[in-house]
């Protein structure tokens, strides 16, 4: 059991950076509930622990727990509360410097990002994670052919957003 | 003037270079506490329930109820529903912790949408002729309960009656629209 414990441990001090970065983009970059979201993430990773046959990669696995549990969550995040952020930004944003551009531009990208259903969010999300295709028709179950297409299409899609 | 992101690879950067939220210290042995006091809570509706059938139950042999085929019947509407609501909920939770969180996402999701499918019928055809049946049970019993207590703990009984079955309609119902609300966002 501490030996459990001790892996469990160090599968969540590597993993928590990429798990919250995952949520945060499920619920438009709310980071109260990214937490919640994460935290339900790594419950179900501890409850399964056990259950892990080394079949697909550690990585692989938590990428799988993460999307389904924030398939199966519907938080949604403060729509409203982007929005204005958004706005604030966007006044304020010939005053101000690097930061806020940087900041109106990923809550652009989360906005767009949350107009995608739920197939397609979770792929590009696992996309800007950087994890190969293959991974991501691992975690998705659908295969790499499927996954290519879909990656360039809702790229397209995401970009004509970003940029409107 | 405002910056306009063109390509992907802009789109990539801004999200590898977005400020990093911080790794809680003790994160994963509160997940370990979390766990159990989960299990727990898990516990309580079903005691809350449980423990109202056998107050009827207890009341049901306190006043001598199986010699009245009328009192029997009503008590056995009220604990049978309070009853078949703790299966019902207790297959439900049994199924859904079936469905495997470590499955592919495509299946996953086609599970829970099953998941989520059966449990709108079964709030549309089984919740209310449960709560029917605890009313009339409820209602029956009424001038039985009048002759056989108190006036304090008729009382008791009335509203406390009352405030079950409003908990009990305002708890499912808010139910079935999160269950639909997860429908619906599982098909878009």
């Amino acid at each position: 059991m501490k030996n459990l414990e001790s892996k469990f441990d160090e599968i969540y001090k590597t993993n928590y950076p990429k798990v919250i970065r995952l949520c945060l983009g499920y619920v438009n970059g709310d980071s109260m509930l990214a937490k919640e979201l994460a935290q339900d993430v790594f419950i179900k990773v501890w409850e399964n622990l056990h259950t892990f046959r080394k079949e697909s990669s550690l990585s692989t696995w938590i990428y799988r727990i993460t999307v389904n549990t924030c398939l199966s969550s519907f938080k949604k995040g403060k729509m409203g509360y982007m929005t204005n952020e958004l706005i604030n930004l966007e006044n304020k944003i010939d005053l101000e410097e690097e930061q806020e551009n940087n900041e109106l531009q990923i809550s652009q990208l989360y906005c767009c990002i949350n107009k995608l259903n739920k197939d397609n969010k979770s792929i590009i999300l696992l996309e800007l994670e950087g994890l190969p295709q293959k991974e991501i028709a691992e975690v998705m179950g659908f295969t790499h052919e499927v996954i290519r297409v879909r990656i360039h299409r809702i790229k397209n899609e995401l970009t004509k957003c970003v940029t409107k | 003037m405002r910056y306009k992101m063109k390509t992907f690879e802009e789109l990539k950067s801004q999200w590898d270079n977005q400020p990093e939220l911080e790794t809680p210290k003790e994160g994963a042995k509160s997940i370990i506490k979390k766990v159990n006091s989960i299990k727990n809570k898990q516990q309580i509706t079903n005691i809350i329930l449980g423990f109202t059938a056998l107050i009827l139950i207890v009341f049901f042999f306190y006043i001598s109820a199986y010699n009245n085929i009328l009192v029997t019947s009503a008590l056995f509407l009220m604990v049978g529903s309070l009853l078949a609501r703790m299966v019902i909920e207790y297959i439900s939770v049994k199924r859904l912790k079936q469905i495997k969180v470590t499955i592919v996402s495509s299946e996953f999701k086609k599970s829970l949408a099953n998941y989520y499918k059966k449990r709108v019928r079964t709030h549309y055809i089984f919740t209310p002729i449960i709560v029917i049946f605890y009313i009339v049970g409820f209602i029956i019993l009424m001038p039985f309960f009048e002759d056989a207590l108190s006036k304090g703990f008729y009382t008791y009984i009335q509203v406390s009656g009352i405030a079950v079955l409003l908990f009990f309609i305002f708890f499912i119902r808010k139910q079935i629209l999160k269950e639909l609300h997860a429908l619906k966002e599982l098909n878009k």
